[in-house]
């Protein structure tokens, strides 16, 4: 009883603390700046967002081009006759002459004919769909209908074509029971003017998108599952990353206020007082965070009612929430000044942005954009329904890592920790090393090396997002190399910090053990965690680089523990420098065995 | 006001800034955005152009065609990389599910000039990777085929579009506006935000630590020590900004006017470093500060990316050497207004700074 009691007078406190210093000062500002802010919104929506106005120059003695053309700011569109152009025409990227254009031969030329065509598809559409005869202009609808394939992503990911069938001019057979379909109608079933208007609409969409790139069609789809031909690349959820954004922004501002009201209790040393009452650690941290917590979620559900969507997309974000809270805290707890502190939060803020929206661009083709929760609140936003696998599947690293770092928080939340001015890696490796308990090293080490797990996972998730873009063989020894760069950076923090704290605890005998119990708690993490949650990935080739899950246990717990055990004994024998190059090593043993037993090399 | 006195202020932050080793994450940060957007847009051509990816376009894609044979069935068999088999449907939508075959047609009787409209089913795989490629190149196809059956529907169509030739395959990539056009203007303005934010940091530290009244017992005047932290942000702007051209020069990415493009990114940053300097003295207390401050940049911003001529579009276009006389105009003009908004805040923060010295 005590406890909560305690959670909720330091929120109480909390609360009046930051109305006291906001509320009559910041208050009326923050309302005007509102207000302007949506003012401004609503000008820059009429107005349009000026950016790339007159990067390309057009010259042309058609009237009528010229001011189709003009209709785009990104020309400059220059009317005079064809002599008065040529005399200067490398100044022009584009001349148009008898309706032909003409194009300079430069990088820049070649994007504004790229750019020019499509402009001019969009105008040819556009003088489609005004047609009293749609279906003369527009004669060819497709009816997509998606088969949720038996195998699943893996199968492609693994290297396994679609149809992998060489050179055989017969037609493949199914092995499985052929069940009966019928015959799609051949009648559209929707009257011309729904199509038109949807016509309309998609092409009117998305122009500042599709300025970059006319891979994406418009967003959306209004009619059914009816596309014409140009519609039929998937749509980019564009409207709903926006919308997204709208509601990580303001988590963004609150977790700061977090995070400066633990800095605040550094600025001179002005939490001894709080430290000094009979209110744990832990309470304090949690009753301090709870006031934040509520208003963030409470500005969410807002916002999920103001924009009328389901409910459920709070749930994603509650993790979410929890996860920058933490990292807030300790944020807060680490920096030593407001110029550290404004560094490192807009590193993580730019690193949790990446992680959470790239991802969700791909929603509607790739099962591995699940990996981050937003892509949930883009498929709920889109009517896609969620499974509780995918909910566990994207917000279980969260949930983890939340809670993992507000452990550290809580057993760091000591005077010694907090009015400390020391260096960001000596804080890092000092807070890492107050979690470990030298009493029992090797439990410590066990556990800190299974709740690691999260942390490696949620890196080499975002590695796997960065690589496996590129082209195949470069992707999967980028993904390689990095991978065993995280894993062998996560396994040796333990070991290394709690030898920098005391190295003649170390001995040789002692060294062995640390790094026995060290792989032993990596791959139990691991194994546990993927029996959970990942399964989906591991099995694919990317998946077994990242989580060597492959064969038998006793293989990649021997890899571990050499790998451990080498930068363990450098760091003894030769302190920084040691580890450094103890580093190196067992990276490069790390990627031999990947290579080896994995990828099947050298055999 | 002495610039030596300015200057002392200005390594004394420096120092700092230095000492902390977290400019250090700054640049970290500038590197770890440029893979990023380069690896967005590699993973977006490659996702939608399956030419991009070596390793797709040699396959062979199996799709079974059904229904009314016709012109495009021929127009698939023509595409090198399609397979068409004749299936029935329902053996053909089951191999589909099995990854045998890539996609299935179905192509109803409705007869090319027919009133209605020919609808087509086109079944394929949900969320996949080689379905997104195998829709790509059965678009191509349908393409043809919808501008075909608009060529025999053509008496119906009463107006056409203009004609107009241009020549495809030009090789224009989807890059070239990326970079130009979002990415430079985006990064060169960025170190002007991260300064801005720097310099509400250095003068709420002043305050918050009690460090200022010693600061101003020094023989040091009020808007010398001002000035000095205006000068430590402000130097960061074009060592980092310029650091960022010169990577994008290291990719292989020309930038025409690499030195107007500083000095754009530098007066921009002016502007900002004295609205947020004035925010961070009148509120004396970094949360609040930061706060105010950053709603008002996305005001601001949001509100010069509405105006013609911005000084983002300004930098895209002399990052792709289109830009003409405007630019001397538009710097003039910022010019101006720092000069205007140095002389207020200079005499805002000499008053405010000898004040009650509390945090508000």
């Amino acid at each position: 009883m005590g406890y909560s009691r305690d959670i909720l007078t330091i929120a109480k406190w909390e609360v009046k603390r930051s109305v006291g210093t906001m509320g009559k000062n910041v208050l009326p500002v923050a309302l005007i700046l509102i207000f302007l802010l949506v003012a401004v919104t609503g000008f820059t929506a009429k107005s349009g967002l000026h950016l790339q106005d007159g990067i390309y120059k057009i010259g042309t003695d058609d009237p009528e081009l010229a001011s189709l053309f003009s209709g785009d700011a990104r020309f400059s569109v220059k009317l005079a006759d064809m002599w008065t152009i040529q005399r200067n025409q490398d100044y022009y990227d584009l001349m148009v002459f008898n309706r032909v254009v003409y194009v300079h031969d430069t990088d820049r030329g070649k994007a504004a004919a790229k750019t020019m065509d499509r402009d001019y598809a969009k105008y040819r559409s556009h003088v489609y769909n005004q047609q009293s005869d749609l279906f003369a202009a527009y004669p060819l609808w497709i009816d997509v209908q998606f088969i949720k394939s038996e195998l699943d992503f893996t199968a492609t990911q693994s290297g396994q074509q679609v149809s992998v069938r060489p050179r055989s001019n017969q037609p493949p057979t199914p092995t499985g029971p052929v069940e009966p379909v019928a015959i799609p109608d051949a009648s559209i079933g929707i009257s011309s003017d729904e199509l038109r208007s949807s016509l309309q609409q998609s092409t009117s969409q998305n122009s500042q998108i599709s300025r970059y790139t006319d891979m994406f069609s418009g967003s959306g789809n209004p009619i059914g599952t009816y596309k014409t031909p140009d519609q039929l690349s998937p749509p980019l959820p564009f409207d709903s990353i926006i919308l997204v954004f709208l509601f990580i922004f303001p988590l963004y501002f609150m977790s700061q206020f977090y995070m400066m009201s633990i800095m605040n209790e550094r600025v001179g040393r002005r939490g001894e007082l709080l430290l000094s009452t009979p209110a744990r650690p832990s309470a304090i941290i949690l009753g301090k965070a709870l006031p934040y917590f509520v208003g963030m979620v409470g500005i969410s559900a807002l916002l999920t009612l103001w924009i009328k969507a389901s409910p459920f997309i709070v749930l994603p974000l509650i993790p979410v929430i929890l996860f920058f809270l933490a990292v807030a805290l300790l944020i807060g707890m680490i920096s030593r000044s407001f110029k550290e502190l404004s560094f490192i939060s807009i590193f993580f803020s730019t690193i949790a942005t990446s992680y959470l929206f790239f991802p969700s661009i791909f929603a509607n083709i790739h099962v591995v954009s699940l990996i981050s929760p937003l892509t949930l609140i883009v498929l709920t936003l889109q009517g896609t329904a969620i499974t509780a696998t995918d909910y566990l599947y994207s917000t279980s690293l969260f949930w983890l890592s939340a809670v993992v770092l507000f452990y550290v928080g809580v057993v760091n939340f000591r005077e010694e920790r907090l009015f400390s001015q020391s260096d960001l890696f000596v804080k890092t490796s000092d807070f890492i090393a107050s979690t470990l308990s030298f009493k029992r090293p090797y439990l410590s080490l066990f556990l800190f090396n299974a709740f690691l797990i999260p942390f490696v996972f949620m890196v080499q998730l975002m590695l796997l997002v960065l690589f496996f873009n590129l082209p195949m063989p470069l992707s999967l020894i980028l993904l390689l190399i990095g991978a065993a760069f995280v894993e062998e950076i996560a396994k040796s923090m333990g070991i290394y910090s709690m030898i920098k704290k005391a190295p003649s605890f170390f001995t040789w005998p002692v060294i062995v053990g640390a790094s026995f119990v060290t792989a032993l708690g990596f791959l139990f993490g691991e194994k546990l965690l993927l029996f959970v949650t990942l399964s989906q990935i591991t099995e694919s080739v990317f998946g077994s680089i990242l989580f060597t899950s492959i064969g038998v246990l006793w293989m990649p717990f021997l890899l571990h523990f050499s790998c451990v055990l080498i930068i363990a004994a450098s760091i003894k024998k030769g302190g920084e420098i040691g580890y450094g190059i103890g580093l190196l090593a067992a990276v490069a043993v790390h990627c031999l065995y990947n290579m080896y037993l994995i990828l099947g090399w050298f055999t | 006001m002495k610039v030596k006195n300015i200057g002392l202020i200005m390594k004394k932050d420096l120092k700092g800034l230095g000492h902390e080793r977290t400019i250090l994450l700054a640049i970290l940060l500038q590197l770890f955005i440029a893979l990023f957007s380069s690896f967005l847009m590699v993973g977006l051509t490659s996702m939608y152009d399956p030419s991009a990816l070596s390793k797709y376009s040699t396959v062979h894609y199996h799709i079974a065609y059904n229904g009314t044979d016709s012109d495009l069935r021929d127009l698939l068999a023509s595409d090198a990389s399609l397979r068409v088999y004749d299936m029935e449907l329902a053996p053909a939508l089951q191999s589909l599910k099995e990854r045998k075959l890539a996609a299935v047609v179905y192509v109803p009787e409705t007869k090319p000039d027919a009133v209605d409209p020919v609808k087509i089913t086109l079944y394929t795989i949900k969320n996949d990777l080689q379905a997104a490629v195998v829709d790509v190149k059965l678009k191509e196809q349908f393409v043809k085929y919808e501008g075909d059956l608009r060529e025999i529907r053509a008496e119906r169509i009463r107006e056409k579009p203009v004609p107009l030739d241009i020549p495809k395959s030009t090789g224009g990539s989807d890059f070239y506006e990326f970079v130009y056009g979002l990415l430079i203007p985006l990064l060169v303005i960025m170190p002007a935000i991260i300064s801005s934010a720097l310099v509400i940091d250095l003068i709420t530290e002043e305050y918050q630590n009690n460090t200022l009244e010693t600061l101003l017992s020094a023989p040091i005047s009020a808007n010398e020590i001002f000035w000095g932290k205006v000068a430590a942000a402000l130097v960061l702007v074009p060592l980092q900004a310029g650091i960022w051209l010169f990577l994008l020069m290291l990719n292989g990415i020309t930038i025409v006017n690499a030195p107007q493009i500083l000095v754009y990114a530098t007066i921009v940053a002016m502007v900002l470093i004295l609205v947020a300097s004035v925010t961070a003295l009148y509120y004396r207390e970094r949360t609040a500060a930061q706060f105010v401050y950053s709603t008002a940049i996305v005001v601001l911003m949001l509100f010069s990316l509405a105006l013609p001529e911005n000084p983002m579009n300004i930098i895209a276009k002399l990052a792709t050497g289109s830009a003409g006389t405007e630019q001397w105009l538009v710097l003039g003009l910022i010019i101006a207004v720092v000069m205007v908004l140095s002389v207020l805040t200079n005499r805002y923060a000499v008053k405010s700074m000898r004040g009650n010295q509390a945090p508000r």
